[in-house]
């Protein structure tokens, strides 16, 4: 692990301990008696201090260990974390967020950076005893507590760092140096023995090792952090105060040293006399001679009265607890570059696609055996693609919990009331999704607040309870995220966006439009742009940006409004981009592929009632307008005996689409088409078929909103003539 | 004071570029080989509906989904009729940075030739019927002139886009 690497890791790390710290003192803000939250809040601001000192961030080491005392009291039930306190450990938050940042693009912490640090602490002060200001980070002086454990109470810690160390940009002083901010180094012996003659020796590789002595309270967690970023090349082995002969005799003989040598040091740190060594290993050598079993040499110490029984019981259970931690969730993942990820994906879309040419192969082989391997691989594939899929998703609750912060903030300033319910932060979708996902959600959201929810006198008048409420809630339906953005605010106002759709020329005097057509008028590009009359307009992107975005996920945005009592948006959404099960159609031989978890049924389309004169049928009583493919798409006319209609669903529309012939079901690996087809509507993408044809991916939504489009302008040409007639 | 003359000479002999020449009906074109990738045979491509002319589709270049532009329409001629010898020249455009594939529609490919750029002449200002930033330059190789054409230009993806989205309003 090189320095750029492990700098790498340290900023990742501090972003994800960034995150918890806000989300934690968000919580505490309801909760401030939450002993799991605090600890949670000491153990993010604790671990930033401790990597940061390993990179000799001082600044943001001096920060945060300050912030950390304070923490450390509220942890001890010292102090209570009240309201006002809560508010200003926020921006202490933003603050070692700003010197990270600055410390992640190499920039100097400017005058006015480290200011503000200073009056931020200033405002802590108050909180802080007056006995722990002059304590700075100084290694070399000591707390009074430290300087009570008596001397055999020091850690040993035995170190042989990696050849390579200096070349990767770390440095062991600096590590020795953190160490020293733990407790006090009592000895340091550096072990030259490994340096080579001095012709081969290499000015840039490291040969030294280090035995160091240190008195501390901290945990053996702690000092092995110290070694977070070096311990892949280097040997470290550390002992605990107290610990038995034993562990120094076992360390003796694992290291290459001179046993001899190495057992002076020890004494000479106080970490062992010379008597309990010479009469540990005097025991340990006459039960080998006898070859009886070896005892441990914690009960021959026992038996010896140098140890009590009890010390070795709670240094069996200490790791114990160290073992037990180690097993908990949060240490069972591991970080992987996202482009590798996608690089796996990639290829297992490949995989696929090949799936289905060794398919249409073997259909022509009349080979059975060959066929049952070729399905019994086909099932694997399937199976390897859904879990590298899953490999991807990452739960909606990080974005959502974002928005905890803004919305915080944004009522704070707007000096409203709003409570935000999260639901379903379990919820997975893709990550590149999520990327993509926040504009649009924090658009949604800042409306609702803005202009949605209302003051709280008008609340109180229209008896609502003086806190408003927002909703963020997220579930999967039938291969779909479903995300709703709910508010119990003022709700639309559909008679003044009738209003304001006639000014702008979006609409006329005489247009009849339903509920839902008017709410969805908010979405034109030419209505949000003009002045704000309504109670869902202005700040920079309009609500077509959000659409837009959410169009080019592939999904959809409704909207459902009561005047008075609430809003709700609600976004559906693919759960990934890149592998779709598709159902192939063909119409005028063209291939297409619809989306499968569109479809509800296919049917014949002969065997169906039409609406006279109509593009409609009778479903089982259900009237469905249907398109046709080669109408809509100016296709030639075919030959198909039997037309079908395959019925889709798209958030609260049905439609049939009518095609020519009905394929199948079949994997496909979504292909984009590029930027010179981006205008066309109704075509998501594109994908290769067993054949290696390459077949047209249907979007349903922008297909059925493209007809309806079209029929419209069909239609008012068709009324423009009339009204022409009419004079 | 031969020094200059002599690295002046060398610029020019160092000025040769590699073209891929063409034909489309009875002209002849030149595209810079290194903008070309490849040249594949016609066969399978996938028509895109409500596309204009110059669009003929798309086709499967081994995986990688690329739009099929017919050249004759795009300089202002008569669409290409498929034909035994009619292949697809696969190049390589730039566009906001990014590299974009395309294939084009030749009725033949003729040859990869050397020309020295001070054998290129500028386009004439009229009589070519080709639209001016088109053409790089013409060329005479025999008895027959190459029209070289700027590929970023004649098959610029914005215009293209511009061009499709037109066509669907």
């Amino acid at each position: 692990m090189n320095i750029d690497s492990a700098m790498q890791t340290f900023f990742a790390e501090a972003a994800d301990l960034l995150d918890a710290m806000e989300a934690a003192l968000l919580r505490l803000e309801d909760n401030n008696q939450d002993r799991e939250t605090l600890n949670e809040l000491f153990r993010a601001v604790h671990t930033i201090k401790g990597s940061a000192g390993i990179f000799g961030l001082d600044d943001i080491v001096s920060f945060t260990h300050r912030v950390e005392n304070l923490l450390d009291m509220a942890r001890d039930g010292k102090l209570v974390l009240e309201s006002n306190l809560l508010s200003l450990l926020l921006p202490c938050r933003d603050h070692i967020a700003q010197l990270v940042d600055n410390a992640q693009h190499q920039r100097e912490n400017d005058a006015e950076c480290l200011a503000q640090g200073q009056s931020l602490l200033q405002s802590l002060s108050p909180w802080l005893p007056a006995e722990q200001k002059p304590k700075t980070k100084s290694g070399t002086k000591a707390s009074n507590a430290v300087e009570q454990i008596a001397e055999q109470d020091a850690w040993h810690i035995s170190v042989r760092l990696g050849p390579d160390l200096l070349r990767n940009g770390m440095d062991p002083i600096s590590i020795i140096r953190f160490l020293g901010t733990m407790g006090t180094v009592t000895h340091i012996t550096t072990i030259a023995d490994h340096l080579p003659e001095f012709a081969e020796f290499d000015p840039e590789s490291l040969y030294l090792g280090f035995e160091i002595s240190l008195k501390t309270n901290v945990s053996q967690e702690d000092i092995e952090d110290a070694f977070m970023f070096v311990r892949e090349e280097a040997d470290i082995k550390i002992i605990p105060p107290r610990s038995d002969i034993q562990a120094y005799v076992n360390l003796i003989k694992s290291l290459p040293e001179n046993p001899q040598r190495l057992g002076e040091i020890l004494v000479k740190s106080h970490a062992i006399t010379y008597q309990e060594l010479e009469a540990a290993l005097e025991v340990q050598k006459q039960q080998a001679v006898a070859q009886k079993p070896v005892h441990k040499l914690g009960n021959i110490l026992v038996d010896n009265h140098v140890v009590a029984p009890e010390i070795i019981e709670a240094a069996v259970d200490k790791q114990k607890a160290i073992q037990e931690r180690k097993n908990t969730p949060e240490n069972r993942f591991i970080r992987v570059d996202a482009d590798r990820l996608d690089k796996l994906i990639n290829l297992i879309g490949e995989l696929v696609i090949n799936r289905q040419r060794i398919d249409l192969l073997v259909s022509s082989l009349a080979h059975p055996a060959l066929a049952e391997a070729v399905t019994s691989m086909g099932s694997f594939t399937e199976q390897i693609r859904d879990a590298a899929l899953t490999l991807r998703m990452v739960p909606i609750g990080d974005t959502f919990q974002k928005f905890k912060r803004v919305v915080r903030d944004t009522a704070k300033s707007l000096g409203k009331e709003i409570e935000l319910v999260i639901e379903g932060a379990e919820t997975e979708l893709d990550r590149s999704m999520v990327e993509k996902l926040n504009d649009p959600l924090m658009h949604i959201v800042r409306n609702a607040m803005d202009h949605g929810i209302e003051s709280v006198n008008v609340r109180r008048e229209r008896n609502k309870p003086d806190a408003g409420r927002l909703k963020l809630a997220a579930q999967h339906d039938a291969g779909n995220i479903v995300i709703v953005i709910s508010d119990d605010g003022g709700g639309l106002d559909t008679a003044r966006i009738r209003k304001k759709a006639i000014a702008n020329g979006l609409i006329d005097e005489t247009s009849q439009l339903t509920q839902q057509e008017l709410f969805q008028l908010i979405f034109h590009p030419g209505f949000s742009t003009a002045e704000q009359v309504t109670n869902l307009s202005g700040r920079g992107v309009g609500m077509d940006v959000v659409r837009r975005n959410i169009e080019e996920l592939q999904g959809g945005v409704d909207i459902d409004s009561e005047l008075g009592v609430g809003t709700s948006f609600t976004i559906r959404l693919p759960l990934t981009l890149a592998i779709i099960d598709g159902f192939h159609v063909a119409a005028s031989g063209v291939d297409f592929i619809i989306p499968q978890n569109t479809i509800l049924e296919c049917v014949d389309l002969q065997s169906l009632n039409h609406i006279q004169g109509q593009h409609c049928v009778n479903l089982r009583g259900d009237q469905v307008p249907y398109i046709r493919l080669r109408d809509i798409f100016n296709l030639p006319v075919s030959q198909a005996e039997r037309e079908k209609i395959v019925v889709v669903q798209f958030g609260e529309k049905r439609a049939g689409i009518v095609v020519d012939d009905l394929h199948g079901e079949i994997q496909t690996v979504v292909k984009p088409m590029g930027p010179i087809f981006q205008a066309l509507k109704g075509i998501g993408g594109s994908s290769l078929l067993g054949t290696g044809a390459v077949a047209l991916i249907l979007d349903v939504q922008q297909l059925i909103n493209f007809a309806i489009a079209r029929e419209h302008t069909r239609n008012s040409v068709l009324s423009g003539n009339l009204q022409e007639n009419d004079k | 004071m031969n020094q200059p003359a002599k690295s002046k000479k060398q610029v020019a002999t160092s000025h040769k570029k590699q073209y891929l020449t063409f034909r489309i009906a009875h002209e002849h074109y030149g595209l810079e080989l290194s903008q070309t990738r490849e040249i594949i045979e016609y066969s399978g491509i996938t028509e895109v509906p409500l596309m204009p002319s110059f669009l003929r589709g798309v086709i499967n270049l081994r995986g990688e989904v690329v739009p099929v532009i017919d050249l004759a329409v795009r300089l202002g001629r008569k669409s290409i009729q498929v034909q035994r010898r009619t292949c697809i020249i696969v190049v390589e455009i730039q566009n906001n940075e990014q590299n974009h594939v395309l294939g084009l529609l030749a009725d033949a490919v003729s040859e990869v030739i050397e020309i020295e750029e001070e054998n290129i002449e500028d386009a004439p200002s009229f009589g070519a019927q080709i639209r001016a930033d088109f053409i790089q330059g013409i060329a005479k190789q025999g008895e027959e002139f190459v029209v070289l054409l700027d590929a970023n230009s004649a098959l610029s993806i914005r215009e293209l886009a511009h061009l499709v989205e037109a066509q669907l309003q």
